[in-house]
């Protein structure tokens, strides 16, 4: 749960004890695991991905289905990310904040999704928006809009993988925020919203950043509840991985990694600017 | 657990007994690796195999059974899965593993051409047909949704698409003309009607069981796949289809490693006896020799052929269609994959125009 790891991980950092009775061999098991588990995969994915040149690459990701592909992961990752981002808070804030019934049982409910397989989230949502629900029916008529088969499909299917993303990255923090502060705010005539705003939100906002990022760098992986969910037709509703899954499928290694190749890449830049605002929030 | 412990007795005290009695013959594993629909058939046809095998020879057979998407099963068995047998949806995949030199004897060489069930390209339409679907033409009306696998992930869709096109081409689709352009310009209008491109052809029964679309482009079996299972749709037969063939083969070089080729070969055979048959043709599969076009093909004797007489040939299960034609109109797989399915392909361009 990588939601859940960075909240810890920034407390952890901060009273970092410093033991030095392992040396070097604790520090070398832990870098060899890294490279074996992650580092090695990643280099066998760009190496076969560049492996027939620049140009082939530059072809593979330049097909119009893959161009197509992409686009539709990233644009409905980043819509998913605003959602998440807006509501994610909220709904920290409020578990932090008030007090009401059903508090403890929702507070665990939110990590459910890490835990259901997406294939099932992807029946869920089929089961819950499909053409005969009234639930569809409703939003066909009234809104002439079509949920499943369609991006909003792919959307909520997103929406709902990555929902512990941000509250969890953010509560801890709202935990740990010193409450005289906004008391203080508070008692010296700022408004809720104001104090809010202005005390608040620049402290939870790199968690905010931080929890929305790595959600969507989870959601331009998803394959096994878009494939339900979204229809998959090329140049409409079909996402990169499941563009790549065909690819595979056809043997057309060289164009799967290709694609591949810009997930990673888009992935490690989110990753590393994850990285690089936890240090700039932690020295700032 | 407290349950089991019993049962883990019983079966090693199982073992055992049947231990003693074929001590002569140790029992032998057959490692078969078949792609997802047949698993049904496999499952009653593998004890009758196991029991004639036991009566031939007095040796038992132990089936490690592996089903995964025929493409993928082919990959996997190219890859270093060792199958001794292998059953899979379309000649491509068999033809892989003949490229990677292991299966080394000529395995079309029966009566068959090594196609151990076949099956047509049909139309399934919602109860009653309320949107009067009659043929490959009413595919590409306004307002009819249609719902196909992707020929991209599934190997078995691109049936479905060579089906269509073969139809418009061979002058069996009213509205478009009998060639190239015709077929290619009925492509475009058909594909922009679909709504759903599932990964594989059991993941478009499912789509469309759940009420989506108003035609399913599938296969006869699995059409009577979702009835056995209890849903309910009407099937349409059109004027023009493709036959699919599903090929079966003994994987020399894991086969010899083994030391299973006798038992092997003796099973790929059994696949097209009589008792075999019926269970195919039960599950909805048409037996080959349906539409051999060797005209002295018949079923091998086993049982004296009564089972076929009852039922499982029953012309009004398998209603014969006005035109019939292979992969072979198409020039064979290889020729297929390139001028279809390649980057250049008839149905790349056309779903791309379709948008």
């Amino acid at each position: 749960m990588p939601g859940v790891a960075h909240g810890k991980r920034a407390i952890v950092n901060a009273s970092r004890p410093r033991l030095d009775l392992s040396g070097w061999g604790l520090r070398g098991t832990a870098i060899l695991y890294l490279l074996v588990m992650i580092a090695l995969p990643v280099f066998v994915v760009f190496s076969s991905g560049l492996q027939a040149g620049l140009s082939e690459f530059w072809d593979n990701i330049n097909h119009p289905q893959a161009v197509s592909a992409l686009r539709v992961t990233l644009i409905t990752a980043t819509i998913m990310t605003v959602i998440n981002v807006v509501m994610g808070t909220l709904t920290a804030y409020v578990l932090v904040t008030y007090r009401f019934p059903g508090k403890n049982l929702l507070d665990v409910l939110i990590d459910l999704p890490f835990a259901i397989p997406t294939l099932v989230t992807g029946i869920m949502l089929v089961l819950l928006y499909g053409p005969q629900t009234a639930l569809a029916g409703f939003l066909q008529e009234k809104f002439d809009m079509r949920v499943l088969y369609a991006r909003p499909g792919i959307v909520l299917a997103l929406l709902f993988i990555c929902y512990p993303f941000v509250i969890r990255a953010v509560q801890p923090v709202l935990v740990q925020l010193d409450q005289r502060q906004p008391e203080a705010a508070y008692t010296l005539g700022a408004s809720g919203w104001y104090t809010f705003r202005r005390i608040v939100f620049p402290a939870i906002r790199p968690a905010m950043l931080t929890g929305g990022m790595l959600g969507f760098a989870r959601a331009l992986g998803e394959f096994g509840a878009i494939v339900i969910v979204a229809g998959n037709i090329p140049l409409r509703t079909q996402t990169a991985p499941v563009y790549i899954y065909g690819k595979v499928e056809a043997g057309d290694m060289a164009a799967a990694s290709a694609v591949s190749v810009v997930l990673l890449a888009v992935a490690l830049v989110v990753t590393l600017s994850v990285d690089w605002m936890q240090r700039a929030n932690q020295h700032g | 657990m407290k349950r089991i412990f019993p049962l883990i007795i019983l079966l090693v005290l199982l073992t055992n007994i049947t231990g003693v009695q074929a001590q002569d013959k140790p029992t032998i594993t057959l490692t078969l690796a078949a792609y997802t629909t047949p698993r049904e058939v496999y499952t009653e046809v593998i004890p009758l195999f196991q029991a004639y095998w036991l009566q031939e020879t007095g040796q038992r057979v132990e089936f490690q059974e592996s089903y995964l998407g025929s493409g993928a099963q082919s990959r996997a068995v190219a890859g270093g899965f060792e199958a001794d047998v292998v059953a899979l949806s379309l000649e491509r995949d068999v033809t892989r593993l003949v490229d990677a030199g292991l299966i080394t004897h000529d395995w079309r060489d029966n009566a068959y051409n090594g196609m151990v069930s076949t099956s047509l390209a049909v139309l399934v339409v919602r109860p009653g047909n309320p949107k009067e679907i009659t043929d490959w033409g009413d595919l590409t009306r306004g307002g009819i949704e249609v719902i196909t696998p992707d020929p991209a992930t599934s190997g078995g869709a691109q049936w479905n698409v060579l089906a269509a096109y073969g139809a418009v081409q061979r002058g069996n689709v009213d509205g478009y003309s009998a060639d190239a352009e015709g077929a290619y310009t009925f492509l475009v209008d058909w594909l922009s009607n679909v709504a759903v491109l599932d990964p594989a052809a059991r993941d478009s029964v499912i789509t469309y069981s759940r009420g989506i679309g108003d035609v399913l482009i599938t296969y006869e079996n699995e059409y009577f796949a979702g009835i056995a299972a209890g849903d309910e749709y009407d099937i349409v037969y059109p004027s023009s289809t493709i036959l699919i063939e599903n090929p079966v083969a003994v994987v020399d070089t894991y086969a010899d490693d083994h030391g299973v080729r006798e038992v092997a070969e003796a099973f790929v055979e059994f696949l097209y006896t009589d008792q075999a048959q019926a269970v195919f043709a039960d599950k909805g599969y048409r037996p080959p020799v349906l539409h051999a076009d060797d005209e002295t093909a018949t079923t091998t004797e086993s049982d004296g052929g009564s089972q076929w007489e009852e039922g499982a040939l029953d012309p009004e299960r398998f209603p014969m269609v006005d035109d019939i034609f292979t992969v072979a109109y198409f020039g064979g797989w290889d020729q297929i994959g390139s001028d279809f399915f390649g980057d250049d392909g008839i149905y790349t361009h056309a779903i791309a125009e379709a948008q």
